[in-house]
């Protein structure tokens, strides 16, 4: 076999990524990028609950991400914070409506029928916002208590404040900054790429 | 012990013993350095493909979503199996380009 020389910026590419993979993999610093990009929780009385969409499977499963929001919304309609339950998220590639599953749940969970809203038809994060915009218009009322992940939490409360809605954040922690194992590190550095590369895009798109 | 320590502590043991092992009963070289090269090289490669990957499949859910009409989720971009296939690409071309003349 001819041998050629490595590609040289290749080379130096492959040394920045595996010193990059090692920071994050090794060592704690994408908990603390995290934890000073998360969003304060400011708990306080608000018109509705709103908790967004996060995936369901074929069978009806939600995601870890879309249950852990489910619970954060319950846990804050259990205190008391708000009269109304707005359930978000949409079919997946015939999955069922993760908005009907979730709100199944909630009756399961002794949440009253008349306090849940149900709304599966926000694909986007800009979609559920003018939708919740819309059920607080018709139902009364303008402040929500908005529950998402503590990543996605700075793009969403930016769209819902756009759709002219007062943001009362409630974030919920999808993956502990706290985790000290490489493999769950490793998972919160994508989320923390993925929610950045979604800015950029709704920036470029002018959404934001 | 923390993960990682054991992790790296693990790899550099079973590298030892691959290193020592290809010496002895396989008669390779002693010296690695050409294969760590080789390494880097695939690495960079591997990030490039997957660079390469994100652009164009953010670009063609954006033309296909204004074409279709039907919505497609930016998000099917950023799945883990993007960058084992981005890396299978990167170990593809690096082969054919060491067979080339």
């Amino acid at each position: 076999m001819p041998r050629r020389p490595p590609l040289r910026w290749a080379s130096v590419l492959g040394v920045l990524a595996l010193a990059l993979l090692a920071v994050l993999a090794y060592t704690p610093v994408v908990g603390a990028i995290s934890r000073r990009l998360d969003t304060v929780p400011e708990p306080g009385r608000a018109d509705a609950i709103v908790v967004l969409g996060a995936g369901a499977a074929p069978d009806g499963v939600l995601s870890n991400p879309s249950l852990r929001r489910f619970l954060g919304g319950v846990m804050l309609y259990r205190r008391g914070l708000a009269p109304r339950l707005i359930l978000m998220g949409p079919a997946y590639e015939g999955s069922p409506i993760e908005a009907e599953v979730r709100a199944a749940m909630a009756r399961d969970l002794g949440i009253p029928l008349a306090a849940i809203v149900v709304e599966g038809r926000g694909l986007t994060t800009r979609q559920e916002a003018a939708l919740a915009a819309q059920h607080l218009r018709d139902g009364g009322g303008h402040r929500v208590l908005l529950v998402t992940g503590a990543q996605h939490m700075h793009r969403a409360r930016r769209l819902f404040e756009r759709a002219g809605l007062e943001v009362v954040p409630a974030p919920v922690v999808e993956i502990s900054p706290a985790s000290r194992s490489p493999d769950g590190r490793l998972d919160l550095a994508r989320l923390i790429l993925q929610e950045a590369l979604a800015r950029l895009f709704y920036r470029v798109s002018g959404y934001l | 012990m923390s993960d990682a320590l054991y992790l790296i502590g693990l790899v550099a043991l079973t590298s030892w013993l691959a290193w020592f092992g290809g010496r002895r009963w396989l008669g390779l070289d002693k010296a690695v350095r050409p294969a760590l090269w080789r390494l880097l090289e695939w690495v960079g490669l591997a990030v490039a493909f997957y660079v390469f990957n994100l652009l164009v499949g953010v670009t063609a859910v954006v033309v296909l979503r204004k074409l279709t009409g039907s919505f497609i989720s930016l998000y099917v971009n950023t799945d883990a199996t993007l960058l084992l296939l981005s890396s299978f690409q990167a170990l593809v071309f690096q082969w054919w380009r060491a067979d080339s003349e």
